[in-house]
């Protein structure tokens, strides 16, 4: 197709190869091209952090970024972090201290979450905060997001 | 119609490009602006140049007397400079305080300065050191001050087959105190409203050198000599402080004007550079 070029990266552990417009985003190539629909867009500006993705392991708002930008890296989504049948230690632990209600920030804030414990396996309450300051969720209020991964942290599991 | 995405690797491919290529053309460096400036369809666009392959842009270095800064270098990595953590704390500073992780991890200094935006966060400090940007074009290298560089908000004196390769400022002497505070509408992913970068140089207790930056209260910021005068050769308990903060209240209104936000950012600015000044240690 005229206009279009050729995508390639390796998307949760698998290798990709489509043919995309060349100004379109990270987020609608994960959304509407390979149907990974947890990666959510909230704002569309970068203010939210809803849409994040890791990228080579750093998050990165997937809404900001043109597909064609992160040619040829590894990005991992959402429905990269677990099986269904076995769910990520992070995801667990949401569920225990009630850190989803809505649930639109969770696909962000598990990922934001898992690059910081990947990072820095024991991080403060202060160090969890800013690593979640570039995603907003109008319902927890944040404590028990805080309290979710900092209890993973303690725990020391393995991830 | 559509818009042509180009991936030069190396850096004589992305002066042909952006000599050879059917323009308009911009350059794609982190893209957190423009991404945003191309949906908003700020501006047309037939091409995106994107200089992400160029490894050679990442670094930061010491050369003589210089560091140096690859225009590709992100927030993230700036924070993460022992070399600037330890010689320019304010940058790092600053760097801290764009955006979000996401953001820092995306965003990089060159892109800071080529949007010439009058609130951006690691220009200011930028400016108080005096920087000078490296800029390649086809017909050569050439160095720009920074202050001559940006020319109004989201202006610069960049022609469209220039690209920013490099920021380097003079390496300050090592005893040194440095801080950048800004006020935003909330901690983070605040637009700096207004932000103050202060960096003093130390003999003994004596101040013998002095700069202070402004940022979000011109087109772009700016030093003010007109109170770096207020510490220079002074020993640190003979600065004035009530006389500073009064100062720097003068100082914002004479660069506003009669702009509607003189009203609220002259009273601002006091609190500002009193948190800057007790920062460095001075209150």
């Amino acid at each position: 197709m005229i206009g279009t070029k050729s995508f390639e990266a390796i998307v949760n552990g698998e290798q990709v190869k489509l043919n995309i417009p060349q100004n379109l985003r990270l987020i609608d190539v994960l959304r509407n091209y390979l149907g990974l629909t947890g990666t959510k867009e909230g704002c569309g500006e970068g203010e939210c952090g809803a849409c994040t993705v890791l990228v080579d392991g750093e998050p990165y708002n997937s809404c900001l970024l043109f597909a064609l930008q992160v040619q040829n890296k590894n990005i991992l989504t959402i429905e990269g972090l677990a099986s269904y049948n076995n769910l990520h230690p992070l995801q667990e632990s949401f569920l225990e201290h009630g850190a989803v209600q809505c649930g639109y920030c969770t696909p962000g804030m598990l990922l934001v979450a898992k690059a910081l414990l990947d990072k820095n396996p024991n991080p403060t309450r202060e160090e969890i905060k800013v690593a979640i300051s570039g995603n907003l969720c109008r319902c927890t209020g944040y404590s028990k997001i805080v309290d979710a991964i900092s209890a993973v942290a303690e725990k020391g599991v393995k991830r | 119609m559509g818009v042509e995405f180009y991936k030069p690797q190396k850096l004589e491919d992305v002066l042909d490009v952006l000599a050879t290529k059917k323009g308009p053309l911009k350059i794609l460096a982190g893209g957190t602006d423009l991404m945003l400036d191309i949906r908003n369809k700020k501006y047309e666009v037939a091409g995106i140049v994107d200089i992400n392959l160029l490894s050679e842009l990442k670094n930061i270095s010491v050369e003589g007397e210089f560091i140096k800064i690859g225009s590709l270098v992100t927030f993230t990595q700036l924070a993460n400079s022992t070399l600037l953590q330890e010689r320019v704390p304010f940058l790092v500073e600053a760097a801290n305080s764009v955006g979000a992780p996401q953001i820092r991890n995306q965003g990089t200094i060159g892109g800071n300065i080529a949007n010439a935006s009058p609130a951006a966060d690691s220009v200011v400090p930028l400016i108080a050191l005096d920087a000078i940007c490296s800029v390649l074009s086809p017909l050569g290298n050439r160095d720009i001050p920074l202050n001559q560089l940006l020319c109004g908000v989201g202006k610069t004196r960049l022609a469209s087959d220039e690209l920013i390769v490099e920021v380097k400022f003079k390496l300050p002497r090592k005893i040194t105190r440095s801080a950048f505070v800004k006020f935003g509408r909330r901690n983070a992913l605040a637009i700096a409203r207004m932000s103050v970068a202060i960096l003093l140089g130390l003999d003994g207790n004596k101040v013998n050198a002095a700069r202070v930056a402004l940022g979000a209260v011109a087109p772009n910021p700016f030093r003010s000599l007109e109170l770096e005068n207020m510490f220079l050769n002074k020993a640190m308990e003979e600065i004035d402080v009530d006389e500073v903060i009064a100062r720097s209240s003068m100082v914002v209104s004479q660069a506003l004007g009669n702009r509607p936000s003189a009203k609220w950012k002259n009273e601002a600015i006091k609190g500002l550079m009193r948190q800057v000044l007790s920062k460095i240690g001075i209150m």
